[in-house]
């Protein structure tokens, strides 16, 4: 359906409003939602077939030939940070937070993970990025490396990308801050590749844990 | 003695009258006398006529006896009969009349007698006639002359009386006439005498009297004329006419002082005085106090006469004031005219509008009731919109109940995609630690992830579907709500314009009515425009006639004004 003030507006401007137009209107959208909601036969077949078609795809075999990372992209403050997947265990959703008393700013809390207590770490109080689209922080990125264990608040995780080695370039030297010191490359698409092992090594978050 | 003119005339009077006794006692005397004799006389023709008709008794008595006779009829007796009775009266009568002399008396008796006898003769005949024997008895006894000698001694004795009688009468006549003559002597005697005395003495008097008296006469004539050039009458008399003179003297030279002094007042000199003469002086007394009054009152004439002077004039200035006064008026009473007529033709054309006006609000109030009606039916409309609005408004917040319904379904099933997306990306991760062993793992998990991704973007599409959904309806909501607070003004507002229309409809009906009495009004203005017209006329023609009066006015104020100078000239004239 489209926008419904559009369409008021010009039966208002006309002085009269075409009733039997809208009502055909009104039979057509319900027509049209019976069609989508109970496909007929013919329509479902066509549809998996697409679908099909769609699978029967070669994946990306250029991509296998150079050396490559595969990263875990997310969102965060608006901007597409990376991080290695070898470090990432897993993605968790945002369910509770607890927030603990005494402990650094960056510290958002700590969240129960099928029974596992794993603290997590603001990244934008950590790296002092304007706090805005708060809402949005609904992701637990779960940094593991053996020793050190904790979660990352972000905003949306996208994807796991295979990026190769030779689009990931250092990051601009105006860059600087805390950033700096945990950016590990930045992509053509600007994307900003965080290096977990540092954070994972962190003292400021090791003195936390 | 002072020989008064009451003493002359007196004195004249006396001897007439002396000498008028003499005669009046001679002529008394002898007509005492005359008148003796003349009864004498009388007295003798007297016994002469009653012996005459003694005789003519007699002889009645013969005729009635000799008509008896002849006839022997008793009406033929009447004469007898009469004169049995007359005879003894007159008889009785002579017998009376000759008392003095005695020989008529002897000589009556003897007649008397002879009467009777004669009388009885007769009764004998007429005895004798109405007996057996009747005429010729009578004839008999009339033949027998007894009667006959007795008639002619009775007509002897008769002539004998009346011989008598006769020489009496001539004596007294003689008498009588002698007695006469000395009478007529005695008088005519006396009379001349008289006349000579008395004339003598009456032109004595007439010379003393008579003559200054004409004199005075004549003057007091002269004076009645009212001319005072008369003589003044000597004054050296004694008696009254010698005090007439003075009186009369005195009385012309107080008429001529006042004469003078009447002449030089008339000449306007009013400084004239004249004295009275005395007390009773009624002439001088009402000349002084005429001259008196005559000074004052021209004195106050004279004031008077200034005032009127001066008077006169501020009346005509005044009068000429007014007279403009009443040209301006009439001036403006033609304007005030004109504009009454335009004032009128105004009032014409007013209550023409007026009407027009009244016609039209009667109009208007039955459009007032169409439009109450109308508003009626279109609150009745507003509120069935109401209702209707109402519905749909339910109706659109059921609609915004059910999309709440659909985006709860539609975060789970967002939910249930981010869950997915996680497992996919977790797969995905798990793929990548497992090395090539994963790959199919990982196509797997991108495939899962792709699914989810999908389901994300038809969530996602379902969401902005639903938010446009759900503004939509808000719209809606807020647009019904619009709607209804449209409606509710609408109501409002047709309540209001139906009460507008009521106020409307009431003040149309009172404009027609007072359209109505304005044009009532205007046609009584309308009338009583004509009737101030016509008295607007009135006035212009009284007006004409006032401006006309006061130039009349004026007029008579400058007459009066010349009146009162010429007055106050003549005033001028008179010296005080």
């Amino acid at each position: 359906m489209t926008d419904i003030g559009a369409t008021q507006r010009p039966a208002q401007a006309a002085g009269k409003f075409d009733w039997a137009q809208i009502r055909r209107r009104i039979e057509n959208a319900n027509a049209a939602f019976e069609r989508a909601v109970a496909p007929a036969a013919s329509e479902k077949a066509r549809i998996l077939k697409a679908r099909a078609k769609a699978l029967a795809r070669e994946p990306d075999r250029a991509a296998r030939a150079e050396l490559s990372l595969e990263v875990v992209e997310f969102v965060l403050a608006y901007e597409r940070y990376a991080l290695d997947v070898s470090f990432v265990r897993e993605v968790h959703p945002l369910k509770d937070i607890t927030a603990l008393p005494g402990t650094p700013t960056f510290v958002a809390g700590i969240v129960n993970v099928r029974g596992r207590i794993v603290s997590v770490v603001d990244l934008k109080r950590f790296f002092d990025l304007p706090a805005k689209g708060l809402t949005d922080l609904n992701k637990v990125i779960i940094l593991d490396d053996g020793q050190m264990e904790f979660g990352l608040l972000v905003d949306a995780v996208v994807a796991v990308h295979r990026l190769a080695l030779s689009a990931i370039q250092p990051g601009p030297p105006t860059l600087t801050g805390v950033r700096a010191a945990y950016l590990q490359g930045v992509t053509a698409q600007c994307m900003v590749i965080l290096n977990a092992a540092k954070l994972l090594a962190d003292p400021a978050i090791l003195h936390n844990q | 003695m002072k020989w008064t003119i009451g003493a002359k005339i007196g004195s004249g009077f006396a001897l007439a009258l002396i000498i008028l006794l003499i005669i009046g006692t001679a002529s008394y005397t002898s007509t005492t006398r005359l008148v003796d004799t003349a009864r004498w006389v009388a007295h003798s023709h007297l016994v002469l006529q009653k012996v005459e008709e003694l005789l003519s008794t007699l002889k009645d008595a013969e005729t009635g006896q000799r008509g008896f006779i002849i006839t022997g009829e008793e009406r033929y007796l009447e004469p007898h009969t009469s004169a049995v009775i007359q005879l003894d009266k007159t008889f009785a009568l002579l017998k009376e009349l000759t008392e003095d002399n005695p020989l008529q008396q002897r000589r009556l008796e003897a007649l008397a007698v002879t009467m009777r006898a004669r009388m009885r003769t007769l009764q004998q005949n007429i005895d004798v006639r109405r007996s057996p024997q009747g005429f010729e008895g009578a004839r008999q006894g009339i033949l027998s002359d007894k009667g006959k000698a007795l008639m002619d001694e009775l007509r002897r004795m008769i002539a004998e009386i009346d011989a008598e009688e006769d020489a009496l009468l001539a004596k007294r006549s003689e008498e009588a006439s002698a007695t006469a003559a000395t009478s007529k002597s005695t008088i005519v005697g006396g009379t001349a005498a008289a006349i000579v005395v008395l004339s003598i003495f009456g032109f004595a008097i007439t010379r003393n009297i008579a003559r200054p008296l004409n004199d005075i006469c004549s003057i007091a004539q002269t004076l009645s004329t009212g001319d005072l050039d008369v003589k003044i009458p000597e004054e050296d008399r004694s008696d009254e006419v010698g005090s007439l003179s003075r009186a009369f003297a005195r009385m012309i030279r107080t008429l001529r002082d006042t004469a003078a002094a009447a002449q030089s007042i008339a000449a306007g000199d009013l400084r004239a005085k004249v004295a009275p003469q005395s007390e009773r002086d009624v002439l001088g007394n009402a000349f002084a106090t005429m001259v008196d009054n005559l000074r004052r009152t021209m004195s106050e004439l004279l004031e008077a006469v200034s005032v009127l002077a001066v008077s006169a004039s501020e009346i005509l200035a005044s009068t000429t004031q007014v007279a403009a006064g009443a040209a301006e008026t009439g001036t403006a009473i033609a304007q005030t005219t004109t504009t009454v007529e335009e004032v009128k033709q105004t009032a014409l054309v007013s209550s023409q509008k007026a009407k027009y006006v009244a016609d039209s609000a009667q109009k208007a109030t039955q459009i007032g009731q169409t439009g109450r009606r109308a508003v009626e039916a279109s609150v009745a409309g507003m509120q069935r919109i109401q209702t209707q609005v109402e519905s749909i408004a339910e109706s659109v917040v059921r609609l915004s109940e059910q999309g709440q319904a659909i985006g709860e379904i539609i975060a789970t099933v967002n939910d249930l995609a981010e869950q997915s997306n996680l497992l996919a990306v977790n797969a995905a991760i798990e793929a990548a630690k497992a090395g090539e062993q994963g790959k199919g793992f990982a196509v797997v998990a991108q495939e899962v992830k792709s699914l989810a991704e999908q389901s994300k973007q038809a969530t996602a599409q379902v969401r902005t579907i639903l938010s446009d959904i759900q503004k939509a309806t808000t719209a809606a909501v807020m647009a019904t709500e619009q709607g209804s607070k449209a409606v509710e003004a609408g109501v409002t507002q047709t309540a209001e314009a139906g009460e507008a229309i009521r106020l409307l409809a009431d003040s149309v009906t009172e404009a027609a009515q007072a359209a109505t009495q304005i044009s009532a009004s205007s046609q009584q203005q309308l009338v009583g425009t004509d009737q101030v017209a016509l008295a607007m006329e009135n006035i212009k023609q009284a007006s004409a006639q006032n401006v006309a009066g006061t130039r009349q006015t004026e007029t008579a104020a400058r007459n009066l004004h010349e009146l009162g100078q010429k007055l106050k000239q003549l005033t001028l004239q008179y010296k005080m």
